[in-house]
């Protein structure tokens, strides 16, 4: 199983973070975790990484209701910027938003992977692990 | 010559009845009747020895030539001689002059009987002149030996000329084949037959070819039971026939136009006080022929309520103050009443006194109900147009109102005067002028002879009145379009009760999805501190570590806050959404703003804020008060909190009257907000905007909700790091 070198959360709730980081650790799914607390700070780091020639994290967990700039006014300025990746990065959405609307707009994304309804569990990060190694 | 031979003559001749006189070869008088004295030599005297010639000196020269050859020994036939006599009047004799013989057979003298037939001959004359002017002319057939004789004015006729010898069988093949030929052989055939006679008015061809009306008479004359002679009268009667046949044409015609306007014709004798009626009238009155009693049926037609009026209608017309021309009514059989109108004429004689009257008249009871009918529609038009709760308005090709109704004048709040001689244009909403300029073309070229549209008018108050009109055009009796009705229906209400509905069927999809809204903030506002929950759960059981456990279970305890807290927003919202209107009251603005403000003083303090309030004391507004309170307290300190570091933060709140609401103007020149990033979710729950760890995203949520349960408005501009105004609408208390 080929092991993911950096993986990012997008989230704005402490808690879940720690809880995040915790399973991360649990099924040893990456080396490294990013961690923003909303949308704007990881878009800077994002476009400081690619200047300084350095790649973006592989995976994105990516919540949608943040202060300052939402997931969605992320994915669309993320969209357009550039990165020095070899393969693409993969965006999952992390929400406890079961509203329709939300999911409807997924799929003007490509590079959202799934949707998945918080609580956010281990068996998650697993499937995640197999599509990847698929 | 002896005197004796000579007495003897004298005393022979003397009394004979004829005029009869004796010469001697010398033309002496030797004897003469006394007729011949008194009516040819018109002497009382005795003439005896006298000269012939002395006596009668006018004796033409044809006479005594034949005097002469008469004494040589010639026989002469009586012959007619035309004299002169003394007074210059012709005179006929016929004269028959025969030689005597003396004894020795030698011609002695001659004896002349005279006969003075100058009356006959002139009678004969009269009658050859008149049948030749009255183109008679005569013929007949002797039947014995087949010989046919026509007189010269009967060849004139049939133009052959005078030695034209006619047979029985050229005579028939002159009359025009059909009718008449078939005739005239028929009746040819039953004279010689039978005997009969005829008269008949027949056409010939002429040898010339002209076709001719001619009168044929014909008579027989039998003997032994046997006709031996056909004979009569062949006139030509062309002229007369043919007025007669124009006479007759133009009088069937007139018959005919009379019958078929069903016009009767009637007349009315003064001399005998009769009255006349042709088919017709007896057709219009329905009245039977065979009962008709002249005057008296007349009178029991009539209705009895015209009769005087009729009777002086006639009056009237005979003493020349007024011509006969009068409408009445007469009562048929099965009692249905019609119109009649009768016109007449009253003929004079030569001593301008009327001898009759000649009318017409005609049924006219289609055209009384006809005009009655136009005569009620136009009342009811009148009083439909005058009485109608619909607005009406005539309006001529120009676009002119000539005519508008009560109801049309109260609709648009104008007086008749006013809205009269303008254009339908001049008060029409202008967005709709081009439209109802296009519908006039239409319907006065004709395109269309009606519209039904939604329009719409100004009142003279300035407000617009929506109305749905129908406009019909109107023909003249030529056809063309005289002018154009218009029925207006005011439906303003109409249209304003359904912008309310619209407006509230907006609100109720505002509401519905702000519920949509809510049910999903509630949703994910509580699932998300759910699913942290059941996360810190999960990490409690499995954890060993000690002091890890209690940093989860200290975790543990901030959802379950957080989600306490939630709950608490939660029901907030729902408690705005429910009761709000119940406890609406006045409210001084400027009050609940300086205890807003007292409220604050501490953080004012903190911050070194300055403000100024612009707010009239009399401004009242309709709120409920906390929620007022809670409004100004929500704006005050956010423009507390979100104050820029660079300045001394300025708060301002003013206050103005905007119809029927107070305006309130929020300003502050703290760190604003991305209305591009943000504008849309400005007021969304759990929405926060700036890096600020109190910010929770519920304040201008919960602000928006109480205004608008409150009937009031919130709205804002902003700049980044300049300020934001908030502007609030209440109404007004």
């Amino acid at each position: 199983m080929k092991k993911i070198q950096t993986s990012c959360i997008i989230d704005d709730d402490d808690i879940f973070i720690y809880g995040t980081k915790r399973i991360i650790q649990e099924v040893d799914f990456c080396e490294e975790i990013l961690v923003f607390n909303n949308g704007q700070d990881a878009l800077t780091e994002f476009i400081n990484l690619t200047e300084s020639g350095k790649e973006l994290p592989s995976i994105i967990f990516l919540d949608l209701n943040m202060p300052i700039m939402n997931g969605w006014e992320f994915l669309e300025e993320f969209t357009k910027i550039e990165n020095n990746n070899k393969d693409k990065v993969m965006v999952y959405i992390i929400s406890s938003s079961v509203d329709p609307r939300d999911l409807e707009r997924v799929g003007n994304y490509e590079i959202i992977h799934n949707y998945i309804l918080k609580p956010f569990s281990a068996k998650d990060l697993q499937s995640i692990l197999v599509n990847i190694a698929v | 010559m002896t005197d004796l031979v000579t007495s003897s003559i004298s005393l022979f001749v003397k009394s004979s009845p004829k005029a009869v006189v004796v010469v001697d070869t010398n033309m002496h008088i030797i004897g003469y009747s006394d007729v011949w004295l008194k009516d040819i030599a018109k002497s009382k005297t005795s003439l005896i020895g006298e000269s012939y010639y002395n006596i009668l000196p006018n004796t033409s020269d044809e006479a005594r030539q034949m005097h002469l050859h008469c004494l040589q020994g010639q026989q002469i036939a009586s012959k007619t001689f035309k004299s002169i006599d003394t007074f210059g009047r012709i005179k006929w004799t016929k004269c028959a002059i025969n030689s005597w013989n003396n004894e020795n057979g030698i011609i002695a003298g001659l004896s002349i009987i005279e006969e003075d037939i100058t009356v006959d001959r002139h009678r004969e004359e009269v009658l050859l002149k008149a049948q030749k002017v009255a183109r008679i002319g005569g013929w007949e057939v002797d039947l014995r030996n087949g010989q046919v004789h026509w007189t010269a004015v009967t060849k004139e006729i049939h133009e052959v000329p005078l030695d034209f010898q006619p047979d029985l069988e050229t005579s028939i093949n002159f009359y025009k084949e059909g009718t008449s030929k078939d005739e005239i052989t028929r009746c040819v055939s039953e004279a010689i037959a039978e005997g009969t006679s005829w008269d008949l008015e027949l056409q010939i061809v002429t040898a010339k070819g002209k076709e001719l009306w001619v009168r044929a008479k014909g008579e027989t004359e039998m003997f032994n039971g046997e006709c031996i002679r056909v004979y009569g009268t062949f006139q030509d009667i062309d002229e007369k026939k043919r007025i007669e046949i124009d006479y007759h044409k133009v009088s069937d015609r007139l018959a005919m136009a009379t019958s078929a306007a069903k016009i009767g014709i009637w007349n009315y004798d003064f001399e005998d006080n009769s009255l006349h009626w042709d088919d017709i009238t007896f057709d219009i009155y329905k009245a039977d022929k065979n009962t008709f009693a002249g005057y008296e049926t007349l009178r029991s037609i009539l209705h009895p309520d015209d009769y005087d009026k009729s009777v002086k209608a006639i009056k009237l017309a005979l003493t020349g103050q007024k011509e006969f021309n009068t409408d009445f009514r007469i009562i048929w059989p099965d009692n249905t009443i019609r119109h009649i109108k009768g016109r007449g004429a009253i003929i004079y004689d030569s001593e301008n006194k009327p001898i009759k009257i000649i009318g017409a008249n005609w049924d006219i009871t289609e055209f009384k109900n006809t005009k009655l009918e136009l005569l009620r529609n136009n009342e009811s038009f009148t009083a439909i147009f005058s009485n109608s709760n619909v607005g009406m308005t005539k309006v001529n090709l120009k676009g002119t109102m000539v005519e508008v109704n009560d109801a049309f004048c109260k609709m648009l709040g104008y007086t008749r005067k006013e809205l009269l001689n303008r254009t339908a244009f001049d008060i029409t909403f202008p967005d709709d002028i081009k439209k109802s300029q296009t519908f006039k073309k239409r319907l006065v070229s004709g395109e269309v002879s009606s519209i039904q549209a939604e329009k719409r008018f100004y009142h003279k108050n300035g407000t617009i009145i929506h109305s749905m009109i129908s406009i019909t055009s109107v023909n003249d009796i030529n056809g063309k379009i005289s002018h154009l009705i218009g029925q207006i229906v005011n439906m303003t209400s109409r249209i304003e009760a359904e912008k309310r509905l619209k407006t509230l069927v907006e609100v109720t999809k505002g509401q519905n999805a702000s519920l949509m809204n809510f049910a999903h903030i509630v949703s994910h506002n509580l699932r998300s501190h759910s699913s942290n929950m059941l996360m810190l759960t999960r990490f409690l059981n499995l954890e060993s570590d000690h002091s890890e456990k209690q940093n989860i279970e200290k975790m543990l305890g901030n959802a379950a806050e957080s989600l306490n807290e939630t709950v608490h927003h939660l029901n907030e919202v729902v408690l705005i959404k429910t009761g709000a209107l119940e406890t609406m009251k006045s409210e001084s603005l400027l009050n609940a703003v300086n205890r807003v403000k007292d409220t604050l003083t501490g953080l004012i303090q903190e911050k070194n804020a300055v403000y100024e309030f612009n707010i009239c004391k009399t401004h009242f507004v309709n709120v409920v008060p906390a929620y007022l309170d809670s409004i100004l307290l929500n704006l005050f300190s956010n423009s507390l909190k979100y104050s820029s570091p660079d300045r001394k933060p300025k708060i301002s709140i003013s206050s103005e009257i905007k119809d029927e609401f107070i305006e309130i103007k929020f300003a502050d020149n703290g760190l604003g907000i991305d209305l591009k990033r943000h504008g849309k979710k400005i007021f969304g729950m759990y929405k926060t905007f700036h890096n600020n760890k109190d910010a929770k995203g519920i304040g201008l949520f919960i602000t928006k909700n109480q205004i608008e349960a409150m009937n009031g408005k919130i709205e804002l501009t902003s700049e980044l790091n300049k300020g934001t105004i908030f502007t609030l609408k209440f109404k007004k208390a």
